[in-house]
């Protein structure tokens, strides 16, 4: 049963891509936006969205992943994968309907939102609140 | 098995061909332990780790000197077949050993038939490739060499090789690999390069995946995926005001 839940609220949201440089840091001890799990996107001039895994209830890349190596945490509500199963095919990243799990070339990773495995520091980190992490259940 | 274990208890051992998403073969011998247990009078034996269940009072050793003999000795073996293999040539060198003193393979194509391909393909219910010919030129390949037709160019085969022999490339939408061209799909909006279409037609009769998550790259979903959130969020402000 999934209790927690990372709630997007767009309309708080400024742009200032603090949630990426958390994330990128926090997986990655490494600043770089492009290593980030969350993707602020501009919609409209000066209106984001911070774009990340929705944690799907009935999840794509779990069921395209062909090797089980795409598993739900039941205690935060995360999809995570455990990199010693994958294979890094590619079908989660082809699969996702919201174009959320990535394949990183460089360092030859799938790369996903994990909930941080239950304290996101986007959601930490966020000033307006736009990101926040919610029991639901 | 024992080879999870060890591990688990953060021992280096070294493995070739062990992968969680495979069953376990003991193909390339490298995880081999001694065992022993207390009613054995003192006798002990040698497995392989990968395939040895995990048992009470099994006591385990990973580094006697003869284990360590018998690990040179199959490096040693490795590194005859595999003499350009960066992955083989570090393990050895871990171990000591610079040169193989056995004779080498002049072409030797790196590839230590230790069929991690050939297991994954099988997981995936395809069966493309198996070992082809015996003896002197047992190979893995495709049956006589012509494209697999069950093959779906998910490339799974040449992201587990433990050595990276299998080889593809991608030119313009074409993908080749064991000599079958595939057709890449192309992002309908951006016109970057997803997957094989063989592969989108795998995932979607087998997995239940609706067709259309397939025909867009995920830079662009992530954009649909805004402005579609966007939208939501103009309404309600319109409604709103």
């Amino acid at each position: 049963m999934m209790t927690f839940r990372l709630e997007i609220n767009p309309a708080l949201c400024t742009g200032c891509r603090t949630c990426e440089l958390a994330c990128a840091f926090t997986h990655t001890k490494n600043q770089k936006p492009g290593r980030s799990r969350i993707y602020p996107i501009a919609y409209a001039p000066d209106k984001y969205v911070p774009v990340t895994c929705l944690q799907c209830d009935d999840p794509a890349c779990v069921k395209s992943c062909m090797f089980d190596a795409l598993r739900r945490n039941e205690q935060t509500g995360a999809i995570e994968r455990d990199m010693e199963r994958c294979v890094k095919c590619g079908a989660c990243v082809a699969a996702c309907p919201f174009g959320c799990a990535l394949m990183d070339d460089v360092h030859d990773e799938i790369v996903k939102c994990d909930l941080c495995g239950g304290d996101p520091a986007c959601a930490r980190f966020c000033p307006t609140k736009a990101l926040e992490y919610k029991r639901i259940a | 098995m024992l080879l999870a274990v060890i591990r688990r208890e953060g021992i280096d051992i070294p493995a070739l061909c062990d992968h969680p998403a495979i069953e376990p073969a003991g193909n390339c011998r490298l995880c081999m332990v001694e065992i022993t247990k207390e009613g054995w009078g003192g006798r002990t034996k040698y497995v392989t780790s990968c395939l040895y269940p995990v048992e009470d009072g099994l006591i385990v050793s990973t580094h006697t000197p003869q284990l360590i003999e018998i690990r040179k000795t199959i490096l040693d073996l490795l590194l005859a077949r595999s003499p350009n293999s960066e992955v083989i040539q570090k393990m050895a060198e871990e171990y000591g050993i610079y040169k193989t003193s056995y004779e080498t393979i002049p072409d030797g194509d790196n590839c230590i038939a230790c069929y991690a391909c050939t297991r994954i393909c099988e997981t995936l219910g395809k069966n493309a490739i198996s070992a082809v010919l015996r003896g002197h030129d047992k190979k893995i390949g495709p049956p006589f060499d012509e494209p697999p037709p069950d093959c779906i160019g998910c490339l799974a085969c040449a992201h587990i090789c433990p050595t990276g022999v299998i080889k593809w490339h991608d030119k313009d939408n074409i993908r080749t690999i064991w000599n079958k061209d595939f057709e890449l799909i192309s992002c309908r909006l951006c016109g970057k390069k997803i997957i094989t279409r063989d592969f989108a037609d795998y995932l979607i009769e087998q997995r239940n995946i609706p067709k259309d998550y397939f025909d867009t790259c995920d830079d662009c979903k992530r954009v649909e995926l805004a402005a579609k959130m966007g939208g939501i969020v103009n309404q309600v402000e319109e409604a709103a005001s």
